[in-house]
């Protein structure tokens, strides 16, 4: 047992490393920055790329370089050692280049891929719909097929991050609204700047703007344009799907500013309180900061699986159903312990950092997969527990709808 | 990185397990709370020596198998299991302690030394049947004979009394940084029980979640159910995650142990509660009978937290490393 790199993997790290400090300011360093500025942002995605450390993990003629994943967690740990902002398309790397590169024609993988990869295009994921969250498959959005071919696209998708800048967007439509739910559905790619997409940002309760409604209104595709086969694409989404837990899992990164900041906030508070209040602090830091160091060192069990170049489970799961926890209850303790100032937006000073971050955790735990869905997941695949009977079970789509 | 058991710990737990299914049992708890014997439970200190697994960490020139915390860590989580006893808490702490005390550790390791070591103003871990009793005194290790009180028990495994050490009780190498080392080690190995004790209750309410059926359906397809065992398997694999952490920083990094058994120690205390709790609650009616083994995790439950300082001192102690930590 060790915590310590191999020595390939402290080569890797320190050529990352290198780079990385060379270039910080560049990246964005610091700039303390949490939205993503649309030039600027693309920008640093392909400084990034063409120095070779976006895609590791892809193959050489997706536009990746074909490494490991323990390659591609080192760059994200030197990221966040240096307070560089995350990348701009990462839902496209994350999810939609690796469905492409799956599903996707020869034609599409030279078109889109490298692209993607440089931030040339940016890249969303239209999948939930107002009446389709965590039952992703009871999605309405119609896709009908012309004469010619072609694709017709109506409906809605919301909660799309990133969709105000995006060049391109996997969807996933229903076909056939005549067979059972899971079995009707087919995905595209869609132009976002086609004719008929209409998107309009969506203000969050932290008032941050990151994601959109996004309106289809008789929108053509190609039928080239589509990813797998005709009634097929529940299964093309699992594959984004499983890519989305492989990129978000494990990686040993974690949520917001992280723990020890929140002690340092805290230790420096601590000191203005009465003795009893002091001693309540404690106690509910030191809880948080056990199930903190408990997360992140069972992200250290799963990087080291990914050390050796296994693939983490749906165990993985577990590190943002908790992480999202105690990164609420930290942020919470540290603003109640500003006194006087915790009733406001910001502190008296100005910083506004731990108040921000409490009105961002509450969504955290929704979006990328609910609590509730996440311990559906353990719960059926890891203890092997039956799952809830349903009552979409054995009707088509359009007698489900009753 | 590579952060898991090798191999040989790997073996040395499935050896272990083996060894402890044949030895011990959670029924022999409440035969004991039956029958009123205050004695330790199976297998009993002779049987723990001779196994070789309570000395693992002792030198080998003192007739103990010279290996790591981590080593006895693993064998403690099986023993945590079965709900073994005497703890291995005890020879953990012993080793470091008796580090430069040969006779001593030689008596132990050679079975012929039956220890108990006093915490000052708390109940003494395996105190009954102990015939040497070794206790810090103004500064001072000491070790000797001591007054055993013996007291109506929740847990009959851990056999615990409050201990009058001798007055003549001599002075040993050593004094108040060994004790505290000696302390965090036992906090880790501690948690370690507390690790197999709470994972074990898990697998038997999973299972149970299983083949129980209600309203026409396993009770484990309702999420009520289902998210309250997940909630239990979250914590049961961050606490393996900090034993692991905390057994290897003692011999590896010992500037982490301070923070690490904390943790440890902690989140070993709220975890087997809640899995003990859980247990309980997902049997329902025959949850909380004596015939059904549920109590017993919980009676392990109830005092283990109060050993080697409680979780509200080791929380607090948490909170006073990071924000010392972190400035």
């Amino acid at each position: 047992m060790d915590f310590d790199d191999t020595p390939d993997e402290a080569a890797w790290r320190a050529e990352v490393r290198a780079f990385l400090t060379e270039h910080r300011e560049e990246l964005g360093a610091s700039s303390g920055a949490r939205a993503f500025d649309n030039e600027v942002s693309r920008r640093r995605q392909a400084l990034l790329y063409d120095a070779g450390y976006v895609g590791v993990t892809w193959p050489l003629e997706a536009g990746g370089r074909g490494g490991t994943p323990m390659q591609q967690a080192i760059i994200d740990q030197e990221m966040a050692r240096l307070g560089i902002p995350g990348l701009i398309n990462l839902i496209g790397i994350g999810m939609c280049g690796p469905t492409v590169i799956v599903h996707g024609s020869d034609e599409q993988k030279s078109r889109y891929l490298q692209r993607l990869l440089r931030a040339d295009d940016v890249w969303c994921q239209l999948f939930s719909e107002p009446a389709s969250g965590s039952d992703l498959a009871a999605l309405r959005t119609k896709a009908v097929q012309d004469g010619d071919g072609n694709w017709h696209i109506t409906g809605q998708k919301v909660w799309t991050t990133l969709a105000h800048l995006s060049d391109y967007g996997i969807l996933l439509t229903r076909t056939d609204p005549d067979v059972a739910k899971h079995r009707g559905l087919t995905m595209f790619v869609v132009d976002m700047k086609d004719p008929g997409v209409t998107v309009r940002p969506l203000k969050q309760m932290s008032g941050g703007a990151d994601f959109n409604e996004v309106f289809f209104d008789d929108v053509v595709i190609p039928d080239t344009e589509r990813l797998g086969e005709v009634g097929d694409g529940w299964r093309v989404a699992l594959t984004t799907l499983m890519s989305e837990r492989f990129s978000l899992g494990g990686s040993g990164t974690e949520i917001g500013p992280g723990f020890e900041a929140a002690a340092r906030h805290i230790g420096s508070r601590i000191g203005d309180l009465p003795a009893e209040r002091q001693a309540l602090v404690r106690q509910e830091l030191g809880r948080s900061y056990v199930a903190s160091l408990g997360g992140r060192y069972t992200g250290y069990r799963q990087l080291s699986k990914i050390s050796k170049g296994e693939f983490p489970g749906p165990e993985a799961s577990a590190g943002k159903l908790t992480g999202t926890r105690t990164a609420r209850a930290l942020a919470d303790l540290a603003v109640r312990v500003q006194g006087a100032d915790a009733a406001y937006a910001s502190a008296a000073d100005g910083t506004a950092l731990w108040q921000n971050l409490q009105a961002v955790l509450p969504g955290m735990a929704i979006a990328g997969g609910t609590n509730e869905v996440l311990r559906n997941i353990i719960g059926e695949r890891v203890l092997g527990l039956p799952a809830e009977p349903r009552a979409d079970k054995n009707v088509t789509f359009k007698e489900g709808l009753g | 990185m590579n952060f898991d058991l090798d191999d040989e710990q790997r073996d040395l737990a499935a050896a272990a397990r083996d060894f402890l299914a044949d030895a011990a049992a959670p029924a022999n708890a409440r035969e004991a709370l039956d029958s009123g014997a205050r004695g330790a439970v199976p297998p009993g200190r002779d049987e723990l020596v001779k196994s070789g697994f309570a000395t693992i960490t002792i030198a080998e020139s003192a007739g103990g198998g010279g290996g790591t915390l981590l080593d006895l860590a693993v064998v403690a989580e099986q023993a945590g299991r079965v709900l073994a006893g005497p703890s291995l808490v005890t020879y953990a702490r012993a080793a470091e302690l008796f580090a430069e005390s040969p006779t001593q550790l030689e008596a132990l390791a050679g079975g012929g030394l039956a220890l108990a070591v006093v915490d000052a103003g708390s109940p003494v871990l395996d105190a009954i049947g102990a015939d040497t009793f070794v206790a810090l005194r103004d500064g001072d290790i000491v070790c000797g004979a001591g007054t055993v009180t013996e007291r109506e028990p929740i847990d009959p495994t851990r056999g615990l009394a409050d201990v009058a050490v001798a007055p003549d009780a001599s002075p040993v190498p050593g004094g108040p940084d060994r004790w505290a080392r000696a302390e965090r080690v036992g906090r880790v190995i501690l948690a370690a029980e507390g690790l197999g004790a709470a994972s074990r209750a898990l697998e038997i309410g999973v299972e149970y979640a299983k083949e129980r059926h209600a309203f026409g359906r396993a009770i484990g397809s309702y999420q009520a159910v289902k998210h309250m065992l997940v909630d239990v398997y979250v914590e049961v694999e961050q606490l393996r995650s900090l034993v692991w952490w905390a057994a290897w920083a003692a011999d590896n990094a010992p500037a982490e142990l301070p923070l690490a058994a904390a943790a440890a120690k902690a989140a070993a205390a709220t975890t087997l509660e809640r899995a003990a709790e859980t247990l309980i609650q997902v049997h329902g009616g025959i949850g909380f009978t004596w015939e059904h083994d549920a109590h017993l995790y919980w009676r392990r439950a109830k005092v283990d937290r109060f050993l080697l300082g409680d979780d509200v001192a080791a929380f607090d102690e948490v909170a006073r490393i990071a924000m010392e930590g972190a400035r």
